[in-house]
Formats: structure tokens, C-alpha cells, sequence
């Protein structure tokens, strides 16, 4: 379970629900998109932006032709739904990674790295 | 001046003796040039009590108090001197000149310091998101902002709405958009937002209509909720009646063959997917329902069919959302 190494994607990411879908690193989901298309598998990654990555995926797009995929990217703006799984608990999976990103920004003992630098 | 001052004083030391003859006058002279020149020795000594600083001030040779002192050249110096000034061999800054000098080193001390700040079980950590900062507590950690400490900051403003919803566990009714018009309802619980509408909701129903293709899609009139769901209850009538009359199928279908040949090609000309029993309804929606024909501007289900379905658990990406309909008792 990694935390993105960006700051600016750890902070929108901590602002927004995307940080929901991230805590489905490695469920097996259905992502309805914008198309009416749907892709069922398994989530490798979902950034900031909510790209998401999914695996072995069974593709069916909106004619309802059925094809599967071994890799799937959607881009962030083409998700509509995203089926998350009945065992997921939504409101523990939030702070679980809300405590992962907190954890990370506070290793670097204070003064560490940063993005833009402070220089007028 | 002061220069001037001494030669008055000597010529005023040697005045009187000009006026005695010359060796007297010589020796007297000689006696009070040096009387002279004690006089400005004292004047030049700070501890005394002639001192007299303009003069040490100009004269060349002032006799300095402590032999080994340290001369500056004007006050300026003397504070940048007392400050400790730049590169001054402080014992800090040596010890952190050191530092620096080995920074590459593994220092078993700084290996200890990131060891504790490191937070190794997880499980440990008070709240979500507390991971209890070990450092000696400088200044007051700034209060935590995130998308939950975020939710309840909305007050007065639709989203301070929705919160209410989440918090007082209200139904509500989400419609989706498709890219012109309204696609369907989701009704369900919101159990949480953000700023940009995305929606976490459990126990949802959702009916929604499949997208109109082509001239259809052209030529119809905008979806509404009111609609939407008259079609869905004509499509299950029409459904119950299918299912009735399954029997007199096979006596039904010679008749409206040729009169709706036309609308059946039409049918398989946009849904391919369609099974045999949806033409079939098709045909019977046009030889048996003349009174649903007449209710409905556009009853023809061929396509566009209403569905309903229900998630458990569901997140909408807000940019798809036209309008959040709180289902108030």
C-alpha cells in the first residue's frame, strides 16, 4: 500500500474522496464509465486525478461486446461509477489512509523535502 | 588646534623666559619645554586628572592603559568585535562546522533520533490520524485538514446541505447526467462528499435509461425524472402482459407483422443485442396497447429502455451528478 510520492498528489488526494478509491489497492471492482461502458478487475492504482489502473479486466463496452484485457487505464474524467466492494468499510478505509499520509509527511522530520522552494 | 594650543602654551612657557638673557632664556626654555611636554602627558593620561581627550584624540603617540590591547578604528568595530563578528571561532560554531563536515557519516545519534520519530505498528496510533510526532513539542500542531474534517465545514451552503444528509442519515436522490440530459436516479445514503460533489453511497437504487443512439437521440424530447420513471412503469406493464400472454403469442404475430414490418427492422437495426421477447413486446406494445399509445408521447421501448438495479455500495464521480434531491418525510 503506497502513499503517491508527490506532495501536491498526497494533499489533493487528502482533500477529496479519491483518497477512498485509493484505499482499494489490490479489490477486485466494477468502474462504470463515462461512456456506459463497463471494466470489471482488479485495481492496481488510482492517482490523484483518479486515473485508475486495473488488471486482468473484463471489458464490456457500451454495445455490450464483452472483452478482456490484461491491463486497463482510464483516465481520470471518463469515471462515472466505481462498485465499491460490500466488504469495505468506506469511513475506516478514509482514515486508514488518511494515518498513511500522515505518517509519511511526518518521517521527514520536519524541514524535509520540499516541492517548490521557499526562495523569493 | 591643540597643536596650536601647545606652541601658545610653549610660547607662553617661553615668553617670560625670552625676556632674560639667552643661555637663561635657552635653559628655561629647554626647562619649560619640558615642563611642557609633562603637562601634556598628563594630559594625555586617561587615569589622570588633567586628561584631556581631544588632545589624545589627535596626538600621535597616546600611552594606551593595557599594553597588549586591542585597537579599533571606530565604534562600529568595537560592537561588531563584541558581537563575535563573522567566522569567529565561537564554540557552536565549531561544533557545527564539524557537523557539517561529516555529514555523509552514519552517526549513531541521528540513526537514534529517526528511529524514534519513526512510527513502526500502525495499530498503535491514538486516532486515524494521529501518529504521535515525537519531537519535543515546539508550537501547537496545526488542526488536521482532510476531506473528513472537511465535511461539516460547509454550513450555510448547499454543501452544509448535504452534510446534514450524511450526519441525520436522510435518503436522497442523486440524478446523474448524461452528456445532454438526465441518464437516472440514484436514491441512496451518502456517507461522504467533497468540494467537487464526488459521492460515497450505501443501499443504492439506481434507474436509469440506456442512451439513445443516433436519430432517436436527435429527435427526442428531454428525459425527465416524471418520465423517466412513467416509462419504467409502462415497461413493466408491458412486461406483466407479456408475460400473460405468452400463449397467444404465435396467434398475435402474423397480424402486426405487416403493419409494423417497418418499426421491426428498425428494431434490429439499433439493438442488435435484443432478444426475442423484447421484439415481441415491441410488436404487442403496437397491436394490443392503443390506450398506452395514446398516454405517452413516445412509447416505442425498442430502445432506451429503463433499468433498474441496486448497489450496495456505490461512488459517484461528482462531475456526473445534475442534482442532489433531499427525500425529506
Amino acid at each position: 500500500m503506497e502513499v503517491s510520492h508527490s506532495i501536491r498528489e498526497r494533499t489533493i488526494a487528502e482533500n477529496s474522496l479519491v483518497i477512498l478509491l485509493q484505499g482499494l489497492h489490490g479489490q477486485v471492482t466494477t468502474v462504470d464509465l463515462r461512456d456506459e461502458s463497463t471494466a470489471r478487475g482488479r485495481v492496481i492504482n488510482v492517482d490523484a486525478f483518479m486515473n485508475i489502473r486495473l488488471e486482468k479486466v473484463l471489458y464490456r463496452d457500451r454495445r455490450g461486446r464483452m472483452s478482456s484485457m490484461d491491463d486497463l487505464f482510464v483516465t481520470g474524467r471518463n469515471v462515472r461509477y466505481v462498485h465499491i466492494p460490500d466488504h469495505i468499510n468506506i469511513r475506516e478505509t478514509i482514515e486508514s489512509q488518511l494515518a498513511k499520509i500522515h505518517r509519511v509527511r511526518n518521517f521527514g522530520a520536519g524541514g524535509g523535502r520540499k516541492e517548490y522552494s521557499k526562495k523569493k | 588646534m591643540e597643536e596650536s594650543e601647545r606652541e601658545s602654551e610653549s610660547e607662553r612657557c617661553s615668553a617670560p623666559s625670552q625676556t632674560s638673557e639667552q643661555q637663561t632664556t635657552i635653559e628655561t626654555s629647554g626647562q619649560k619645554l619640558e615642563r611642557g611636554e609633562d603637562v601634556v602627558e598628563t594630559k594625555l593620561d586617561i587615569s589622570s586628572d588633567k586628561f584631556d581627550p581631544l588632545l589624545a584624540l589627535y596626538s600621535p603617540k597616546v600611552p594606551l592603559p593595557y599594553p597588549n590591547i586591542k585597537c579599533f578604528n571606530n565604534i562600529a568595530e568595537y560592537e561588531s568585535y563584541m558581537k563575535g563578528g563573522r567566522g569567529r571561532a565561537k564554540p557552536e560554531n565549531v561544533e557545527k562546522r564539524l557537523r557539517k563536515a561529516q555529514k555523509g557519516k552514519a552517526d549513531p545519534e541521528r540513526i537514534e533520533r529517526l528511529k524514534k520519530l519513526m512510527v513502526n505498528n500502525p495499530v498503535e496510533e491514538e486516532e486515524g490520524e494521529g501518529s504521535g510526532v515525537k519531537r519535543p513539542p515546539r508550537r501547537q500542531r496545526k488542526a488536521a485538514k482532510n476531506v473528513l474534517t472537511r465535511m461539516p465545514l460547509h454550513t450555510g451552503s448547499p454543501l452544509g446541505e448535504l452534510n446534514r444528509c450524511v450526519q441525520e442519515k436522510i435518503r436522497v436522490k442523486v440524478h446523474i447526467r448524461t452528456f445532454k440530459g438526465l441518464r437516472g436516479v440514484c436514491s441512496g445514503f451518502v456517507v461522504a462528499f467533497d468540494k467537487f460533489w464526488n459521492l460515497a453511497m450505501v443501499d443504492v437504487d439506481e434507474t436509469y435509461r440506456e442512451p439513445l443512439l443516433g436519430q432517436a437521440l436527435y429527435h427526442e424530447k428531454a428525459l425527465t425524472v416524471t418520465r423517466l420513471f412513467e416509462k419504467l412503469k409502462v415497461q413493466e406493464t408491458v412486461a406483466l402482459n407479456a408475460v400473460e400472454r405468452k400463449g397467444g403469442d404465435n396467434l398475435l404475430k402474423p397480424d402486426p407483422h405487416s403493419s409494423s414490418s417497418q418499426l421491426r427492422d428498425q428494431t434490429r437495426r439499433t439493438d442488435p443485442k435484443h432478444t426475442q421477447e423484447r421484439s415481441e413486446l415491441s410488436e404487442k406494445d403496437r397491436s394490443t396497447s392503443k390506450v398506452t399509445q395514446q398516454s405517452e408521447s413516445k412509447p416505442k421501448v425498442k430502445y432506451g429502455k429503463v433499468h433498474t438495479r441496486h448497489v450496495n455500495q456505490l461512488f459517484i464521480r461528482g462531475e456526473n451528478i445534475l442534482l442532489v434531491n433531499v427525500q425529506q418525510d
